[in-house]
């Protein structure tokens, strides 16, 4: 009995949680993310100057200089213009303000503690604010969608210089005990761990199966460097030469190059581009190079009549 | 029985301790392997290759263009209060920086004074390479609001009005022209004699060439050991050279080294703009005042754009680093030793990611390689 009345509490808490029915700010497998409706963005806070490199998703240590950072997920949030406000909690809410109650607010500016005004931001979006006080507040993204005029809200509430968590871990803890307590005596616990295995076995399986599938060697490609071995920070060409299997040239195929470092997650400092077909499967790739020695790896992407394939040329400087 | 008992743990105690130092006292660091010396070698200033040619600039090696250019550069008459030059922020006697965070001009300038030294070997100029050759790019300063706030008019009518300038701009460049085309002139004799700004020997490259002699006696004179350890970090563990490369030992490119914000300010997105802006910039080399038509701007053309480079700034040469800090592009370490601690950590970048990993030196070895930094300074000369 007691334990169903915790799961009604439970239930009710998350439907009353804010990201549930308008947009706001959510950990998704340990990443802070806000959602701007259906438009979703990397949400991390700093306050550099007391936490040093240290990211917070909502509420914030002190109350200090605090930049709020969104790393775009949907490209359409580039082009959208976006205004930012944070406004002292005058709703009365606390954690479960939404965008409803912001906008039962009547003297929003007489509120509003920061204001960005709409601003359009291409590569990643971020304000500063020093908070002057401690408190409950609430953060308003705005962003206007420029071909149908709807605007996308996502509100969150958050606390400068929270002390503590309240009861939630308490509350979570409870729940998590009971609901052990009870899978255990039902027996399903160790049902569960006795089917486990090839359940896992099976998704392995299929995980493992799935590259094998996708790749079918249609092409060879080979290269060369008429100006001598590549050396890095030179610019410099390559001469492709591709090839079917069976040794036939491929002529007339489009190919796109790419590459990186994988061990530095960075690419070419170059954008190379294949610059004139030299016949008989030769191509002519223009503006290599190469910034760092190390492992690198070049993907050429082949387009032709017949298929297209992606071929990887790893070198070592 | 207790006797033994005390010799054997004694014993033990001293096998371990031995093979302890053992392990810690690895090839005598001064002696370097083949593999070893070619690094060397690569980072030497000897192996600096001659200066390419900049075909944009039709003045660039022209030695009366060079005297103009050095003469423009120290002058305060082309700023908006008559009191400052190229040289207030690029101060000859500091490696051309000027010792604070962020340059201090007519206003606070946007970011830390790189040094001019060497510049001439690079594709891209400033922090976010918005501009791709030292022409243009001296050309913005004087009319930035925060640095010399000028305009082209009046930068024109003060070269126009002094008689020795302006026999120096006829003899190179002709007759009046379009506002553009002598402003751009005006860029380009100051690039002549940036163009002669090179760094010198440093006790570094005397220690690289008494290494390749094999003058053991003479190594051991120019580093201590602490700086052949330093040394020995710097293009090993410490991975300094993935970036730090060649005899300017920079790369030139643009990389994410998560360095924090400047206070009051957002981050610093860096490149990814930096690189729009050079790209659509009319005195860039696809531009109508490149003095060489038939040039194909292959950094231009080829120029990677795109959120990889969202708060990536230039790597700066480290030949000038003593007497040059603060270090970033904010001037945000104050220290050599704040900067290797930075590295040391390699923490999550505010924006964009951090290339850098987290090295995991000790405070020993981070000693070490400030102590080998100190030894690439040597003044510049011009």
């Amino acid at each position: 009995m007691i334990r169903r009345a915790m799961m009604f509490l439970f239930l009710l808490l998350a439907l009353q949680s804010p990201a549930a029915a308008h947009g706001g700010v959510v950990e998704e497998d340990d990443i802070c993310v806000i959602k701007v409706n259906y438009l979703r963005a990397h949400f991390k806070i700093y306050q550099p100057r007391v936490s040093g490199h240290e990211q917070f998703c909502e509420d914030l240590p002190a109350a200090a200089e605090s930049v709020f950072v969104m790393e775009f997920m949907h490209d359409a949030l580039q082009t959208m213009p976006i205004d930012f406000r944070i406004i002292r909690d005058a709703t009365g809410k606390g954690r479960f303000a939404r965008m409803d109650d912001v906008e039962k607010i009547d003297d929003l500016d007489a509120a509003t503690v920061f204001y960005q005004p709409a601003m359009l931001e291409p590569d990643v979006y971020s304000i500063i604010h020093t908070f002057e006080n401690e408190g409950d507040f609430i953060g308003i993204v705005s962003a206007r969608n420029l071909d149908n005029g709807e605007i996308y809200a996502a509100v969150f509430p958050f606390e400068v210089g929270f002390t503590g968590w309240g009861y939630w871990p308490f509350i979570i803890g409870l729940l998590v005990l009971i609901q052990i307590q009870y899978l255990a005596m039902s027996g399903r616990l160790r049902r569960w761990f006795t089917k486990a295995p090839p359940v896992v076995l099976v998704l392995g399986a299929l995980l493992l199966q799935m590259p094998h599938s996708a790749s079918a060697a249609e092409f060879i490609v080979t290269y060369s460097t008429p100006e001598g071995p590549p050396e890095i920070n030179r610019m410099h060409s390559w001469i492709l030469r591709v090839e079917t299997e069976s040794g036939d040239a491929v002529e007339g195929a489009e190919i796109e190059v790419d590459g990186g470092m994988p061990a530095h997650d960075h690419g070419l400092p170059t954008r190379p581009k294949v610059t004139e077909e030299l016949g008989d499967g030769y191509y002519r790739l223009d503006g290599v190079r190469f910034h760092m020695s190390g492992y690198w790896e070049i993907v050429i992407q082949i387009k032709s009549d017949e298929a297209e394939e992606t071929v990887v040329v790893a070198l070592t400087l | 029985m207790r006797i033994r008992l005390v010799s054997l743990v004694a014993v033990v105690t001293t096998v371990i301790a031995a093979g302890w130092l053992v392990s810690r006292w690895d090839a005598e660091p001064g002696v370097w392997s083949d593999e070893g010396v070619a690094i060397l070698r690569s980072l030497w200033l000897e192996s600096l290759p001659d200066l390419p040619p900049d075909p944009t600039n039709a003045v660039a090696d022209n030695p009366m263009a060079a005297e103009f250019g050095q003469a423009l550069f120290f002058d305060t008459r082309f700023s908006r209060n008559g009191q400052i030059s190229c040289a207030t922020c690029h101060q000859p006697e500091r490696r051309f920086t000027d010792g604070l965070p962020k340059g201090v001009a007519i206003g606070l300038s946007k970011r830390n004074t790189p040094s001019i030294v060497g510049t001439a070997y690079s594709p891209w100029l400033y922090w976010d390479g918005r501009r791709d050759s030292q022409w243009s790019q001296a050309l913005s300063p004087l009319e930035d609001s925060n640095e010399h706030a000028s305009n082209r008019l009046s930068t024109i009518a003060i070269v126009v009005e002094d008689k020795n300038y302006w026999r120096m701009y006829k003899t190179l460049f002709g007759e009046a022209a379009g506002v553009d085309t002598m402003y751009s002139n005006i860029g380009k004799a100051i690039a002549a004699f940036e163009r002669t700004i090179m760094p010198t020997t440093s006790r570094f490259d005397e220690y690289t060439a008494a290494v390749i002699e094999g003058d053991g006696e003479r190594q051991a004179i120019l580093f201590t050991e602490d700086e052949v350890r330093g040394l020995r970090l710097f293009i090993g563990e410490a991975n300094c050279t993935q970036c730090h490369n060649g005899p300017l030992l920079t790369n030139n490119e643009f990389h994410n080294t998560g360095l924090i914000n400047f206070e009051g300010e957002v981050p610093d997105k860096g490149r990814v703009v930096g690189v729009r802006e050079v790209l659509q910039h009319p005195f860039n080399c696809l531009g109508q005042h490149n003095d060489d038509a038939r040039q194909n701007c292959s950094e231009l053309t080829f120029a990677r754009t795109g959120p990889e480079l969202i708060g990536a700034f230039r790597t700066p040469s480290l030949r000038n680093l003593e007497n040059t800090a603060p270090y970033g592009h904010k001037g945000q370490l104050a220290t050599l030793t704040d900067m290797l601690a930075h590295y040391n950590a390699a923490p999550d970048a505010m924006i964009g990611h951090n290339e850098a990993k987290p090295l995991g030196l000790s405070a020993r070895e981070l000693m070490q390689l400030e102590a080998f930094l100190l030894t690439l300074a040597a003044p510049a000369e011009f």
